[in-house]
C-alpha cells in the first residue's frame, strides 16, 4: 500500500514516458506551475527547475495525477509495474490513441485491469507534442468517468492558452483519438496521391461515420465523434498540424516500405495495428467499414495507391 | 383536526404488518449480525432517515418547493386513479398540502417535507424478529416439503433429511462468505428469474448459516396478511412501486443505504425486473444496489471503517415458474415498460402448488451459485476480508473515496464507481452462470428449429408449433457433444455445468428435459412422437436456450454453424 507524502505532494504531477508527448506534458505542467516527475525507459533530455527525472517507477507514486505518454505495446507492463506503488487514490490518465485485442480494449481499460486505480481517463483532441512544448494557444478533451479527473487535468495542464473541455464519455473518446489517428494517416496518404478537397471531404466524412458506428456498439456516444476528440481533431490533421501521422500517410503513398517509414518519423504509429483490428473487428460483428476495412489493406502493403482510389471512388453510393 | 373515521382505523390495523411486542422478545448477543438488533433500531433509523432526506432538499428554497409540488401532483394523480380506501385518506392530505403550498413559509414548507418523508419512511422501513425468524427457521422447510412431496414428510421428521436439500444445490465459496459477513457488511446482488427467487435464497442463507438479509420486496407481496407478517418480521421492507415521486425514491435510497451504514447485511436484484427473456443479465443500472458504495463513502467520511462486500449470485432453474408469462411478455416487447406483471403465475395458488409438486420430481432443479465477493471498487476479497490489487497485494478501499487524502461523499464520482460496478458484476453473472440440463436440450432443439427455419424471422418462427422435429438419436449425440464443449469451457473457467448435465449421459439428459416440460406448463415445451422429437412451443424453448445465447457459437456444429450465428444475436457473446 502506497504511503501517501508529505502535504503539498499531490501538487506534484507524474509522467510516464519520455517521448515528444511525454515532454509536451510535461512543459505544460511546468507552465501552470506544478513540479512534474517524468520517468523514461531511455532519458534524452536535462531536467528543469520544475521537471525531475526519476529514476524508478515507484517514485512516481508520489504523484496524484499520474499520464501515461507511452505507445500502447509498452503499456500494459509498464502499468503493471508502476500499479504495484499505486492505490484508488491516484488518477491516471493516457494520451495514446492505440487500441488493444480482438474487442478493441481502449488503454483506459488495460490501466483498470493493470493498477488498482479506478479514476482513470484519456486526453483526446487536436494536442499536438510541439504545440504542448513551446505553449502556443490550442485546445484539448479529458475524458473520464469520473469529474474530479476532469478538474485535476484541467489545473495541471490547463489555462489561458490550453483550454480543456471534459466528457465523461470515456470509451467515445477513446475511440474518436483511434480513429482520428488513423484517418489522419489516410488523408496524408490522400494528400500524398494528389487528391483534392472534394475527395478529401468524402473520405474524411465517410471515415468518421463508421468510426461512430463501431464506437456506438463499443459503448461510446455517437455526439463524442462529432465533437473535439472526433471531428475537431481531425480538422486540425486536415489543416496540417504537423502531427506525424500525416507524415506516413505521405510515405506510404510515395511507396516507402512501413519499415523505413518508422524510422524516419521516429514515432510509434498506433494506426497501423489499429486499423487492422477495427477490420478484423468490423468484419466479425457485421458492422460496415469499408473505408476504415481499406485503410487497413493500404497499411499493409496489399492495396496499390491507384487501387484504392479506384476501389473508394467505384463504391455504389446511397443515401448518406 | 378531526378523527379519521372507524373504517380508516380498522383499515390502519390490518393493512399494517403486524408486530409482536418487543418486551418479550430475547436479547441479542454480540456475535449475532446485526439485524437481531433491528427491533430497537427501528425508530433511530427511521428519523436518520428523515433527518438526512429533509437535509439533502432544505437548503435551497428553490429546491424545496420544487420537490414537494412534484411529489404532491403526482401522489394526488395516483391516488385519484387508485380510488380505493387506502389512498382516500392519503389524497385528501396530499390535496390540501398542494393547495397551501404557495402560501406556506419556508419553516412551514420544510415541516411539510419532514411529515411526508417520515410517512414514507415509515411504509417502507420493515422489521426482523428474531422469534419469528427462529419459528420460520425450523417451519418453512418442513411446510415447503409438506408441499411439495406429502409422502416424504413422516420420512423427514424421523430422518431429518428433507429433499428440499438436494432439490436445491448451493455452490460457490460460501464459507468465505460466512467469514467476510463477520467483519463486514454483504451485499448479495442475484440475478432475477422468479418471484420464488428471495424465498430460495432466505432458504439457502438459513441452511447454509449465512447471516438473514434485509431487502426491498415489491408493496404488492405484502397484501396478503399472513405472508406479509413473516415478509416484514424477517427483514423485508417495503417497495410501492406505484409512487413515482423523485420524493419517495430518495426516502427509498436513503433507507437503503442507512441500512448498510449501519451493518445490515443486504439483498438487492440489480437488474431491477426479472429477466424477462430468460437471457442473463448484461446491463445492470445497480438502482438501489448502487447505495452500497454511497454507504462505504458515508462511513468512511466519518472514520468507520468496516467494509462493504458486494457478492454476485446466479439462481439457476432448470423450470421457472413463470416462463409462460415472462417470455411472453418479452416477445411483445413490453419487458421493460410493464414493470409489475400483476396476473402472473406466482399469484395462482394452484400454479405455484403444480411448479412445486413437478420441481419434487427433479433432481437438483435449482442451483445457486455464490460468486467471489468484491469491493465496491471491483477489487476481489482474500480470505481475510480485504482488497487485493492486480500485483496480488492488498490495496485500501478507503483510498478510492478519498480526495486529497481526506476520504469524502461525492454523488458524482459515486456514480462513476457504480457504473463500473455494474459492468463488473454483469461479467461476474456471465461467468457464474450454471447451465443446466433442460437449458441445454432446449438449445440443442431451437437451434434445429432456426437451422430448419432459415427464411423466418424472430417472430415468424414463434409461430412454428408441432412442425419441426429432430430424431432423438441426433439430439441425443448433439446434446452430448455440445455436454462436452461446455465441460471444457466450464474447465476454462467461462461458465458452470450443473451436477444433472454433468454426471448423466445424454439419453438420460433428453428425458428428464422432456419428462420436466411435460405436466407443469400448460402447453408441451415439446414431445416425443416416434423415434423422433417435436417442438411444440418455440417461445418455451427460446425462454429455456436463452441463458446459452453466449455460448451459441462456439457450441456449433458444422451444419449449425449459421443457425448459431442467428441465436447469438439475440444476445451478446460471452
Amino acid at each position: 500500500m502506497t504511503v501517501r507524502g508529505a502535504e503539498g505532494t499531490e501538487a506534484k504531477v507524474a509522467v510516464v514516458g519520455g517521448g515528444s508527448f511525454g515532454w509536451g506534458l510535461a512543459h505544460a505542467a511546468e507552465r501552470a506551475g506544478r513540479e512534474v516527475l517524468l520517468w523514461s525507459r531511455r532519458p534524452q533530455r536535462e531536467g528543469t527547475a520544475k521537471i525531475r527525472l526519476v529514476g524508478s517507477l515507484a517514485e512516481l507514486a508520489r504523484a496524484e495525477l499520474v499520464f501515461f505518454a507511452v505507445p500502447s505495446p509498452v503499456m500494459p507492463a509498464l502499468a503493471r509495474e508502476l500499479g504495484a506503488h499505486l492505490d484508488g487514490a491516484h488518477y491516471l490518465v493516457h494520451v495514446s490513441r492505440g487500441i488493444v485485442g480482438d474487442e478493441l480494449q481502449t488503454l483506459s481499460q488495460v490501466l483498470r485491469t493493470c493498477t488498482p486505480c479506478r479514476r482513470v481517463g484519456a486526453l483526446a483532441g487536436p494536442l499536438v507534442a510541439q504545440a504542448l512544448t513551446d505553449g502556443s494557444p490550442g485546445g484539448g478533451v479529458v475524458a473520464s468517468r469520473f469529474p474530479e479527473v476532469h478538474t485535476t487535468v484541467r489545473e495541471a495542464i490547463g489555462g489561458q492558452r490550453l483550454r480543456i473541455y471534459s466528457t465523461d464519455d470515456l470509451i467515445g473518446a477513446e475511440f474518436a483519438s483511434t480513429a482520428v489517428g488513423l484517418l489522419a494517416m489516410a488523408v496524408g496518404f490522400a494528400q500524398g496521391v494528389g487528391l483534392g478537397p472534394a475527395t478529401l471531404a468524402v473520405m474524411a466524412s465517410r471515415g468518421m461515420s463508421e468510426a461512430t458506428r463501431i464506437g456506438v456498439a463499443l459503448g461510446g456516444r455517437s455526439e463524442t465523434f462529432t465533437g473535439l476528440s472526433g471531428y475537431g481533431d481531425l480538422l486540425a490533421a486536415v489543416a496540417g498540424d504537423g502531427r506525424p501521422e500525416l507524415a506516413v500517410g505521405r510515405q506510404l503513398a510515395a511507396g516507402t516500405p512501413l519499415a523505413e517509414i518508422g524510422q524516419q518519423v521516429g514515432a510509434y504509429i498506433e494506426g497501423l495495428d489499429s486499423a487492422r483490428r477495427i477490420a478484423a473487428y468490423a468484419r466479425r460483428t457485421g458492422i460496415r467499414a469499408p473505408l476504415l476495412s481499406m485503410c487497413a489493406e493500404v497499411f499493409a502493403g496489399r492495396v496499390s495507391s491507384a487501387e484504392v482510389v479506384a476501389a473508394l471512388m467505384g463504391r455504389q453510393v446511397g443515401a448518406e | 383536526m378531526l378523527a379519521p373515521p372507524m373504517h380508516s382505523l380498522m383499515f390502519r390495523l390490518l393493512s399494517r404488518p403486524l408486530r409482536l411486542p418487543a418486551f418479550l422478545g430475547p436479547t441479542p448477543s454480540p456475535e449475532d449480525p446485526q439485524i437481531f438488533r433491528f427491533h430497537s433500531e427501528r425508530a433511530p433509523i427511521v428519523s436518520d432517515v428523515v433527518r438526512r432526506v429533509v437535509q439533502h432538499y432544505a437548503g435551497q428554497p428553490e429546491r424545496l418547493l420544487h420537490v414537494l409540488n412534484e411529489a404532491g401532483n403526482a401522489e394526488v394523480r395516483r391516488l385519484a386513479s387508485q380510488g380505493d380506501l387506502e389512498a382516500s385518506d392519503a389524497l385528501g392530505s396530499w390535496k390540501r398540502l398542494v393547495r397551501r403550498l404557495g402560501k406556506m413559509d419556508e419553516d412551514e414548507r420544510r415541516e411539510a417535507l419532514r411529515e411526508k418523508v417520515r410517512d414514507f419512511t415509515e411504509d417502507i422501513a420493515g422489521n426482523f424478529d428474531p422469534r419469528v425468524y427462529g419459528l420460520a427457521t425450523r417451519i418453512i422447510p418442513n411446510l415447503l416439503t409438506a408441499v411439495m412431496s406429502p409422502k416424504a414428510m413422516p420420512q423427514q421428521l424421523l430422518s431429518g433429511f428433507r429433499p428440499l436439500d438436494g432439490l436445491i444445490t448451493a455452490e460457490g465459496p460460501i464459507d468465505k462468505l460466512r467469514r467476510l459477513a463477520k467483519v463486514g457488511t454483504l451485499v448479495l446482488v442475484p440475478t432475477h428469474s422468479s418471484n420464488l427467487d428471495s424465498i430460495a435464497l432466505g432458504y439457502v442463507l438459513m441452511r447454509e448459516r449465512l447471516p438473514p438479509v434485509v431487502y426491498g420486496a415489491g408493496k404488492n407481496l405484502f397484501s396478503n396478511p399472513l405472508i406479509s407478517f413473516f415478509m416484514h418480521n424477517l427483514g423485508a421492507y417495503r417497495v410501492d412501486r406505484r409512487i413515482t415521486a423523485p420524493l419517495y425514491k430518495e426516502a427509498l435510497k436513503t433507507y437503503s443505504c442507512m441500512m448498510i451504514e449501519r451493518g445490515y447485511h443486504s439483498l438487492f436484484f440489480p437488474g431491477g425486473t426479472r429477466a424477462r427473456s430468460g437471457l442473463i443479465e448484461r446491463r445492470l443500472k445497480l438502482g438501489l444496489a448502487g447505495t452500497g458504495v454511497e454507504a462505504f463513502a458515508r462511513n468512511q467520511a466519518r472514520g468507520v471503517t468496516r467494509p462493504v462486500y458486494f457478492v454476485p449470485a446466479t439462481l439457476n432453474y432448470a423450470l421457472v415458474l413463470e416462463a409462460e408469462t415472462l417470455i411472453e411478455d418479452h416477445l411483445k416487447g413490453a419487458g421493460q415498460s410493464r414493470y409489475i406483471i400483476e396476473d402472473d403465475e406466482s399469484s395462482r395458488l394452484d400454479r405455484v402448488y403444480a411448479f412445486l409438486t413437478k420441481l419434487t420430481q427433479l433432481r437438483s432443479a435449482m442451483v445457486m451459485r455464490f460468486g467471489e465477493p468484491m469491493d465496491p471498487f471491483c477489487n476481489p476479497i482474500d480470505d481475510e476480508g480485504r482488497s487485493i490489487a492486480p500485483s496480488g497485494n492488498p490495496v485500501d478501499p478507503a483510498s478510492y473515496v478519498k480526495c486529497h487524502g481526506v476520504a469524502t461523499v461525492d454523488p458524482a464520482r459515486d456514480a462513476g464507481y457504480t457504473r463500473e460496478l455494474g459492468e463488473a458484476i454483469a461479467r461476474e453473472y456471465q461467468r457464474e452462470t450454471v447451465i443446466l440440463w433442460t437449458q441445454l436440450v432446449a438449445h440443442i432443439l431451437y437451434r434445429q428449429l432456426v437451422h430448419a427455419t432459415p427464411e423466418l424471422d424472430l417472430f415468424g418462427r414463434q409461430r412454428v408449433r408441432g412442425q419441426v422435429g429432430m430424431p432423438r438419436a441426433q439430439l441425443e449425440a448433439e446434446v452430448g457433444q455440445a455436454r462436452d464443449l461446455l465441460l471444457e469451457f466450464a474447465a476454462a473457467g467461462r461458465v458452470h455445468v450443473g451436477p444433472v448435465l454433468r454426471s448423466m449421459p445424454p439419453d438420460h439428459i433428453v428425458a428428464e428435459a422432456l419428462a420436466a416440460w411435460s405436466g407443469y406448463h400448460t402447453k408441451p415445451v415439446a414431445t416425443a412422437v416416434g423415434a423422433d422429437v417435436m417442438i411444440e412451443d418455440p417461445n418455451l424453448l427460446l425462454f429455456y436456450q436463452n441463458r446459452l445465447v453466449p455460448f451459441a457459437e462456439d457450441l456449433a456444429t458444422p451444419e449449425t454453424v449459421a443457425a448459431a450465428r442467428t441465436i447469438a444475436a439475440l444476445g451478446g457473446r460471452a
